[in-house]
Order: structure tokens, then sequence, then C-alpha cells
């Protein structure tokens, strides 16, 4: 069954139409959210949501675009909407200070998984840093940088889905970079890392 | 290539963004530079996360909460109805029953304005109006 098929059926509320398209399209939108979120739990929230609006707006949905783009803006409104609704007003803080509270609480976490190798500690506390730099990025050099390197789509197809032209994707995506790591060498000069 | 150089290209490096001359320069320099070289290889360690994050586990229960979420969502709908009903009904009726009330009292009292005109015509007018009421010649006869 192609996309369309699915989606024509899907109009016509059919259930199994819409289990098909859940099932194909399940991986896509957890990372995406994922991507954004940084949070399990809070991505599947979100994707399932996601696949909520997607079974009450499908009448909305043109025919001449690709279901999968669609699923991202989707997906990528969501997740924002889901930060700007949990941001904590963080007046004072700054990225170090924030990498510094998460890894505090990851070690809390931690201690008492004494046998666990110090090498998937040390992992845990990259990916903390990671996710802290990647959420401090202005919000469309984060969706340019998670749809490229979670999603690995290419920068035309980033560009469809943000509606942007491919010269502003890699505008995005090099400004993403050269931010992240700026992050990064202050993160390793001040000995977070 | 200095520190300061290396450390903007370094994110473009380990992407393969650069020139063939860049990178040449840049792979020199961390070959001569440790503390450069220790850098590279901690955002290298750090990125490389990303590649075990991409592809998450698939939540076999994850269609069967979708549809939970809909179901939920649906009958919080159809429970809102009813309540919308239960408020703007009696509104309605109050409102029905207020222009009546008002409409009645507009009219009654339009018509007591009527009867009391008349009333002064047929009874009080013909006091004033002693000539009708007893004309002059029997006045005059007393």
């Amino acid at each position: 069954m192609s996309d369309n098929d699915i989606i024509q059926q899907l109009k016509q509320g059919n259930e199994q139409a819409f289990r098909k398209l859940v099932d194909s399209y399940q991986g896509l939108v957890v990372n995406t959210c994922f991507g954004l979120l940084h949070n399990r739990e809070d991505a599947e929230d979100v994707a399932q949501d996601v696949f909520v609006e997607v079974y009450r707006s499908v009448s909305n949905f043109r025919a001449d675009a690709k279901v999968s783009t669609w699923l991202y803006r989707i997906a990528v409104n969501r997740s924002l909407n889901h930060i700007r609704d949990n941001k904590k007003h963080r007046w004072l803080s700054s990225f170090e200070s924030d990498v510094k509270a998460e890894k505090k609480r990851l070690l809390q976490v931690e201690s008492s998984q004494s046998d666990q190798p110090e090498f998937e500690l040390e992992n845990k506390q990259r990916a903390v840093i990671l996710h802290e730099a990647i959420s401090s990025l202005p919000e469309n050099q984060k969706v340019a940088f998670t749809l490229n390197k979670y999603e690995e789509l290419s920068y035309n197809e980033i560009a469809e889905v943000m509606e942007l032209s491919v010269s502003s994707v890699e505008s995005l995506l090099f400004r993403a970079k050269k931010t992240l790591q700026k992050k990064l060498y202050e993160c390793y000069r001040k000995k977070c890392m | 290539m200095k520190c300061k150089d290396v450390h903007n290209k370094l994110i473009f490096f380990l992407e393969g963004d650069l020139s063939e001359a860049e990178m040449k320069a840049v792979q020199e320099h961390l070959s001569e530079c440790g503390e450069c070289a220790l850098f590279a290889e901690e955002l290298k360690l750090t990125f490389s996360i990303l590649e075990t994050e991409k592809k998450p586990e698939v939540n076999p229960f994850f269609y069967t909460r979708v549809k939970a979420k809909l179901e939920k969502q649906e009958e919080q709908s159809i429970e809102r109805r009813p309540v919308l009903a239960r408020v703007l009904q009696p509104v309605a009726f109050s409102l029905i029953l207020l222009l009546a009330i008002y409409g009645g009292i507009k009219f009654g009292a339009t018509s007591a304005e009527q009867s009391a005109s008349l009333t002064l015509k047929h009874e009080l007018i013909p006091y004033l109006n002693e000539m009708d009421v007893e004309p002059i010649e029997n006045f005059l006869m007393q």
C-alpha cells in the first residue's frame, strides 16, 4: 500500500490504514522529537500527539505533498511547542552552569550503580553536554541540525520541511556547527568535559 | 596554523567539510599539538554520541497508546457538549422569561395610559365644562 493509498483510506476513517501509517513512521517521528527534546519519555509522548493530530487533520493533507515531509513538520512544531511550554526561566544561568547542574544530577542518579563501567558514565556525561549545547541553539539552527544529524536529511529535504531555500539551510547548519564547537570548546576549557 | 584557527575549524575537519589544503593543515597541526589533539579527540567522542542515539528502540505499545489518546480526546469532546447545553439552556430560558416579563410590563403600562386618558375624557371633562351638564337657561331661571 503506497503512502497516498494509506492517506486516502485514512480520510475514510480506515483504522487499518492508520495502524499502517503509525507502524511505518513511528521511528521517524520519535527520532525527530528525540533530536529536539533529548528525553525518551517526552519524545514518545509528543510523537503520540503527532499521530493524534495526523488522524484529526488528515482531510487537510494535500495529495501533492510527501507524507514524510508533513510528518516532519508536525513533529518539529509539536516538539518546539513542548520546549516553549516547559522552558525553565534561566535568567542568570549560562551553558556551563546548566551542564554542571545536569552532570551533578546524572552523577546522583548513576552513583547507585557502582558496577557501571567508567567509560559508560563518561559517555553519558558527554551526552549531557552535547544535548545542552544543541538545546541552547536558536530554534531554526536546532531544527536544521537535528534533521541533518538525527534523520540524515539532505539540505534539499531539510529545505522542503522547513520551507526555506537550500542556501538558508546551508547557512543555518554552518552557524549551528560553529556555535556548538564554540560552546563545547568553552566547556572543555573550563573542565566541564 | 595557530591553535585558535584550528579550534574554529575542528568541527568541519571532523565532518570532512574543509578543502583538501585546510584538511591537511589541520591534520599537521594536530599531529604536533597535544592540546589540540586532545580537544579534537574529545569533540569526536562527543559527536559520536549522535550515532548511538539515531535509531531509537521501537515501542511495541506505541500504537495502543496513540489509540488510547484518540479515544480519550473523543470522550472529552462528548462530555463537553452536555456541559455546554446545561449552561446555555437555563441562560436562554431565563432571557426569554425576562423578555416576556419586560414585554408584559410595557404592554400593561401602555394599556393603563390609554384607559386613563379615556377616563379623563368621559368623566372629568364634563365637570369642567358645565355648559354641557347644565344649560345656561336653567341656570338663569334659578
